[in-house]
């Protein structure tokens, strides 16, 4: 990224990963006027390509049996193929489809449910005492732990496996709705207590809109988290899934399946963070401005 | 005539062994440009907070009207150094946002926000976003926005204290052709003594520990500047001169020189 367009993008908290690159790649301690060399970008491509080639080589002079590592070739054509006739019973875009409707089920469940639980540790101490030690005794635990568990009171359908990744959402939702809504400037909440506003008209025209950015934060990495819980969820009894189709073909040693399970759900993980990034900057142009 | 008053008040905060104020009575009317200054600690801004219903006095009243201060309210529209305006609404939006609270219809706030906008001078930036605003178009946007709520008093802390020197002495004529024009009263805390000078109808002058009132003044400056002369000259009066180096003997009375 040159010094140019970076000062054209919101300078957000939001894009901070950015910025983290950015730091890696300019080992200069001062501005300059004009970048020589590379930018990130590029090296990023570069790299991209190595391990493709690499991946190729590898598979082309048979160092590794196709059986642990198939060419790129055949995870296309695996690809092409799975597209078009499917996989155990559903084509490709099903599997995404199912996966998909339950990652985003999920969010709603845990956004409806985080957020307000969000507002109540930001805003009141007695919130707080409630649901701090609720979210933090739960934040930890690995998904596939309490899969069983929900399992056994939910049962093998569709329910449980949305519950299992919602709870794997509901933390970060929360806390970042919270940390949102603790960052609310006093200023801020005195100046529209000052022009008349009750407590719930503060909630909702200041404190809901100051916290969006956080909030945007949290939907992000509930979506990371809810991706890495989704493979997990689709471990039982599930038909569809892109989780689901990895399993099925690594039971039956069909690795090209499962590399481009892999690549699939990583192709759509970027896609999505993009999508929300795009979003946040639409919603909330504010943010690192202010 | 509607007053503010603040009656012997006392403020302590939690976990303060001494109190931050003790014992200040403040009787602002109307039209009255009341500006309180003072060293760091002198309470000034405890003051205005009491005034606000954001602070309440350990012992002592406050009263609008006769009636007593518990609790923040619109007739004591409240100005923040920092601006404090919302960044996800427009200039228009922000001034209407008292408007908005009371649930006046949309075309009827826009209506009104833009007289305001054009009262602090603003007019035509009603569709800016917050950040594409100086400092100090953000404050007329925030005095546009706590007029809006048609308060009795302005509370202002240190309104002009973030804005460099220029825009400031600019603003100041602004404050006063808005308190001329909108007939509220004001309670203003400020460092700055010429500042003081120029706005008031009444200073006080407070001193820290705890924050009591040293000396009160009555000034003039303000009105002959209302009554249409020039601020250059009002300020070029010798007079004027004479006023600050009271003024600021009074401040830094019983320091060392």
């Amino acid at each position: 990224m040159t010094i140019s367009s970076y000062s054209e993008r919101p300078a957000s908290k939001l894009a901070k990963v950015d910025d983290e690159a950015d730091a890696l790649s300019v080992p200069w301690s001062r501005p300059r006027p004009k970048r020589s060399g590379v930018s990130a970008r590029v090296v990023s491509a570069v790299t991209i390509l190595v391990v493709l080639a690499a991946w190729a080589l590898s598979a082309r002079l048979q160092l590794v049996s196709p059986v642990f590592l198939p060419s790129p070739v055949a995870v296309w054509s695996k690809f092409v193929v799975v597209a078009r006739d499917g996989f155990v019973d559903a084509t490709l875009a099903q599997h995404i489809a199912a996966s998909l409707g339950r990652v985003f089920a999920a969010l709603i469940a845990a956004l409806v449910v985080g957020v307000p639980i969000g507002l109540a540790i930001g805003i009141s101490t007695i919130g707080r005492g409630i649901f701090d030690p609720l979210l933090e005794f739960l934040r930890p635990i690995p998904p596939l732990a309490y899969l069983p568990l929900v399992i056994i009171w939910f049962g093998i359908g569709e329910p449980s496996k949305i519950l299992v990744i919602a709870i794997a959402m509901l933390a970060p939702v929360a806390l970042s709705t919270a940390s949102g809504v603790r960052g609310v400037s006093q200023e801020r909440i005195n100046a529209a207590r000052s022009l008349g506003a009750t407590s719930m008209q503060l909630v909702r025209h200041v404190i809901l809109p100051s916290a969006l950015p956080s909030i945007l934060t949290g939907l992000r990495i509930a979506l990371g988290a809810g991706w890495s819980t989704l493979v997990a969820a689709e471990l039982v009894a599930a038909t569809r899934g892109l989780g689901f189709m990895i399993q099925s073909a690594a039971q039956f040693l069909v690795t090209d399946v499962v590399v481009m399970g892999i690549l699939v759900i990583a192709v759509i993980a970027f896609g999505l963070e993009f999508v929300i990034r795009r979003i946040e900057r639409g919603l909330v142009p504010w943010a690192g401005r202010e | 005539m509607t007053h503010l008053v603040l009656d012997k008040v006392s403020v302590r905060y939690d976990g303060q062994p001494a109190p931050a104020v003790e014992n200040v009575s403040i009787d602002a009317a109307k039209d009255d440009f009341v500006v309180l200054v003072g060293r760091s600690g002198c309470g000034k801004t405890s003051l205005l907070n009491v005034a606000a219903g954001l602070v309440a006095p350990e012992r002592g009243s406050a009263a609008i009207g006769g009636r007593p201060i518990i609790a923040p309210g619109s007739d004591r529209a409240v100005v923040f150094q920092n601006d404090a305006l919302f960044p996800w609404l427009t200039a228009r939006e922000n001034v209407a946002f008292a408007l908005r609270l009371r649930g006046v219809g949309p075309s009827e706030r826009a209506r009104h926000a833009d007289k305001l906008l054009a009262l602090v001078k603003l007019d035509g930036a009603g569709d800016k976003r917050i950040w594409e605003l100086s400092g100090g178009m953000r404050q007329r946007v925030g005095l546009a926005r706590a007029l809006a709520a048609e308060p009795q008093f302005l509370l202002l802390d240190e309104p002009l204290g973030a804005l460099d020197a220029l825009t400031r002495e600019r603003m100041q004529t602004t404050l006063l052709d808005l308190w001329t024009a909108s007939q509220v009263g004001v309670l203003m805390v400020t460092h700055g003594i010429e500042e003081a000078l120029v706005l008031a109808t009444r200073i006080i002058v407070l001193a820290p520990g705890p924050g009591r009132v040293v000396r009160s003044f009555e000034t003039g400056f303000s009105r002959r500047y209302a009554a249409g002369e020039a601020i250059r000259s009002v300020k070029a009066d010798p007079a004027f001169a004479a006023a600050r180096s009271e003024l600021t003997d009074a401040i830094f009375e019983g320091e060392a020189a």
